[in-house]
């Protein structure tokens, strides 16, 4: 059982702040403020409305930082100010999940499972992309380097005065030392699929035994100038700087933008939730994982290692497609991967692939990378909360090619008992996950 | 109210039917079986980059560079190692009797990922600073940041963030080894434990037939030498004043780094005699360095009953009192006349590559019946266990394999000769 949810992402600073911008049909892409971006070819994103993520003013339960970990984790010159932007949002968005669930004592008996950014950097790489060589053209760097591998100093001196602190499972380690979480940790490094596998994660040890009750969910954000040019130099983002810039499902959708937020879950036994008397928020009824095994970057192109994770989790839950209610697809609206989102569903579906609303999210808040399957099983929770399933921001000239039931830009007005989220990451990794209605 | 560990029972128990791995004792399993009972270190001033202004300059590198692949525009060594190491796993499997034939969407694959990661600040920071006048000095303007995209950002490859990717080599090896069972990549310290962990219970629910487990790590880069030095936990010795693990004069480890691979199956199903069957735990205390030992204690007691272990891979860190807490807090667990040896005596702290390395070195020593001891050990710290200083003759069947990382993380593996 979901028994609390936080959010922080483009639509706001809470769950409550984006199920109804969601209800609206609101989107929120726009010029990114918090830093200078206009020499970027990457100028909007879904940023989260906050100049600088403070610690002081936001967050009102006294986590009591310790000296180290202010060290760790907040600007030296502007101290309570998070140095990284998804660690602030995590912090917020696990706080409300906290406070929604009525965690207590008891509680800090959580396991964890949390994904957090899917990029990494290294000093190096950098500094050589920031020099021109000696006959001012471009540096290759990904050519084999002599230095690195021959053994040649590469590193006279350590980097004076600069600390690294950035690890791959930090969101986890964080979250473990402000909650005095007991449980066991697991941190997800799946890229896009992440946020969506670290609740599927979650689900699991509960099943299993394994847990009782798991803190789980994604931050992320790649709002910063490296994460934006490497995005724009790979090709991932539209090119266009306008508040539609992405259009999933749309005939006319030419990439991706950027988000950034994170969304945290409290998942538990329903005997749990029951015993102390939590409110239900909905069944995590069933979840299924599968790799396309295909291409790094490009999905498998007749969706159908997407449409067995589909498959694995409707099977899971016990729901026939024609029963299913509704789809958060993962929907970046970049041209193959909603062709192949598409025939993903299709496949799986068969018949009721066609029929069933689907609509993508991406639109209104950007693309949250490792927290996007986060975010995006909080929006299923819309449909419960409020009987209506949002809409996809921006989607205004059906594609042929995406022979699906999407949503438009209107949420729509239903009740339904079961949805169904996918997320799919570079490389292949795909997880989607099956909502229940708590009272169904 | 009970707690997880009163809930979780016993966790579900795998069959290791193919191995592989990529240390700095070498990948020949044999081979390194003997360099360990020989008490070889692989502790040597680094052969990748000069250590020599580092906190500790000592360090056990893999020196066998990866074989040409069509990888390399996107992978680093460690990553090109560990698809080495899942490649040679398999074909150690399918070499051994009866390997069955399975779908490619009954296969998974999970991997362990242990990176510590720069923080873009840093990086602007250190792109600053790297700048240099026209007589190269080093100067340190506050570029405008509208300037960064013209002063080099442009220059990035186009692949760069692919390269950075967290799960770039899981990615391209199902891609490679056409996987498409369920995969994860599992990120930190003791990633590989996790890993573990999460295929065997994907084999215990029936979601996979075959498991493919891969880890790799590495201790050896610049930035994770700073860190590690920073907090006190390196070795700041040379060779001759080196001491082992468990020495009354221990005084930090060795940064090491290694690929390792495993083929798992369920135990009902494995189609020939399984190398070892393995059940494993992780876990964490929040601390910022290594965890309490109580901790690594609470994780290996989910374990079960271990009071029939006689032989221990202890966790290793170098640290006297860390090292003498976990021996006599283990050594309540396990049988009275439990024995202790330390693999990363050897090889070097191996993050988050260390239990799958473990299970392959400790499994081959319970095979051929001989436990090589602690490499390096000159004077054993008194305390808890048998700490074992040269090759022994055994005749046990069973290991308790023990790992630490920071921040905070822990795992704990029970091996299991068939």
């Amino acid at each position: 059982m979901i028994t609390g949810v936080g959010v922080v992402c483009a639509l706001g600073l809470s769950s409550a702040d984006f199920f109804a911008a969601l209800q609206r049909g609101a989107s929120n892409i726009g010029p990114i403020k918090h830093l200078d971006a206009s020499s970027l070819p990457v100028q909007v994103a879904g940023e989260v409305p906050l100049l600088s993520i403070d610690a002081n003013t936001l967050l009102q339960r006294d986590f009591a930082f310790s000296t180290s970990q202010q060290d760790l984790l907040w600007h030296a010159q502007d101290r309570g100010v998070f140095r990284d932007r998804k660690i602030g949002c995590l912090l917020l968005a696990a706080q409300e999940a906290w406070q929604m669930a009525r965690c207590g004592a008891a509680e800090q008996a959580a396991s964890l499972s949390i994904a957090l950014g899917l990029e990494e950097a290294f000093l190096e790489d950098f500094a050589a992309a920031m020099q021109p060589d000696s006959d001012g053209g471009r540096i290759d760097f990904l050519s084999p380097r002599p230095p690195a591998e021959a053994g040649a100093q590469v590193y006279p001196q350590p980097y004076g005065g600069i600390r690294f602190r950035s690890t791959v499972d930090l969101g986890a380690r964080v979250l473990a030392q402000l909650f005095a979480l007991r449980g066991v940790h697991a941190a997800q490094a799946s890229a896009c699929a992440g946020g969506g596998l670290a609740i599927a994660h979650a689900a699991a040890q509960i099943e299993h035994g394994a847990a009782e009750i798991v803190m789980c969910g994604g931050a992320d954000s790649m709002v910063n100038a490296l994460g934006l040019a490497g995005m724009a130099r790979l090709g991932a983002p539209s090119p266009r700087h306008t508040s539609d810039a992405c259009r999933p499902f749309d005939r006319r959708r030419d990439g991706l933008v950027i988000g950034e937020g994170a969304a945290v879950f409290i998942v538990e036994s329903a005997d749990r939730a029951s015993a102390r008397g939590a409110r239900p928020l909905a069944h995590i009824a069933g979840w299924g994982r599968s790799q396309d095994g295909y291409h790094a970057t490009a999905p498998r192109p007749d969706g159908s290692a997407a449409a067995r994770a589909m498959q694995q989790a409707l099977r899971k839950a016990a729901v026939s497609p024609a029963q299913l209610g509704y789809i958060n697809a993962h929907g970046t609206g970049t041209p193959l991967n909603d062709v192949a989102e598409s025939e993903a569903i299709r496949a799986a579906l068969g018949r009721a692939g066609e029929l069933v609303p689907v609509s993508s999210i991406k639109g209104a808040v950007g693309h949250l990378m490792a927290a996007a399957g986060a975010l995006e099983l909080a929006a299923c929770l819309l449909p419960f909360e409020r009987a209506i399933l949002p809409g996809t921001a921006h989607h205004q000239q059906r594609d042929p090619a995406c022979a699906i039931n999407v949503i438009a830009e209107t949420p729509q007005a239903a009740k339904v008992d079961t949805v169904l989220s996918n997320s799919f990451g570079f490389g292949g990794q795909n997880v989607s996950i099956l909502l229940r209605r708590a009272d169904a | 109210m009970k707690s997880a560990l009163d809930v979780a029972g016993l966790p579900p128990r795998a069959a290791i039917i193919g191995w592989a791995l990529r240390t700095p004792l070498g990948s020949d399993i044999s081979a390194l079986h003997q360099s360990l009972l020989r008490g070889e270190r692989a502790a040597a001033p680094s052969p990748i980059f000069d250590t020599s202004s580092y906190p500790g300059s000592l360090v056990a590198a893999i020196v066998t560079p990866p074989k040409p692949s069509r990888h390399r525009r996107f992978l680093r060594r460690l990553g090109l190692l560990a698809i080495e190491s899942v490649e040679d796993a398999l074909a150690h499997a399918r070499s051994r009797a009866a390997f069955p034939i399975i779908k490619s969407e009954r296969i998974g694959l999970f991997f362990g990922y242990g990176g510590l990661r720069a923080h873009w600040d840093d990086l602007m920071l250190a792109m600053q600073n790297q700048q240099a006048d026209a007589d190269g000095n080093p100067i340190n303007p506050s570029i405008p940041l509208p300037a960064t995209w013209e002063y080099g950002l442009r220059h990035l490859h186009p692949f760069w963030m692919l390269l950075h990717l967290s799960n770039n080599a899981h990615a391209l090896c199902a891609e490679q080894l056409q996987i498409q069972g369920e995969g994860v990549t599992y990120g930190g310290g003791n990633a590989g434990a996790q890993a573990l962990s999460g295929a065997i219970q994907a084999l215990a629910a029936g979601a996979v037939d075959l498991a493919v487990v891969a880890a790799h790590d590495t201790l050896v880069e610049p930035e994770v030498l700073v860190e590690l030095g920073s907090k006190g936990v390196l070795s700041t010795a040379n060779l001759q004043t080196l001491r082992a693990p468990y020495d009354r004069a221990a005084a930090g480890f060795v940064p090491g780094e290694a690929t390792a691979a495993l083929v798992l199956q369920r135990p009902a199903d494995a189609a020939t005699m399984p190398l070892a069957y393995l059940q494993v735990t992780d876990g964490a205390d929040g601390q910022s360095g290594a965890p309490h030992a109580h901790t690594l204690a609470r994780v290996a007691a989910r374990l079960g009953d271990l009071s029939d272990i006689q032989i221990v891979d202890g966790a290793a860190r170098a640290q006297c009192e860390l090292d003498s807490a976990e021996r006599s807090l283990i050594a309540e667990l396990v049988s009275n006349r439990a024995q202790l040896t330390a693999s990363q005596s050897a090889l070097g702290q191996l993050g988050a590559a260390t239990p799958l390395v473990q299970c392959i070195t400790l499994a081959t020593q319970l095979q051929q019946q001989v436990l090589a001891g602690v490499a390096g050990l000159e004077q054993p710290a008194p305390g808890a266990m048998t700490v074992l200083q040269s090759p022994t003759a055994t005749a046990a069947k069973a290991a308790l394999l023990l790992s630490m990382g920071s921040p905070g993380l822990c795992g704990a593996v029970r091996l299991d000769l068939p």
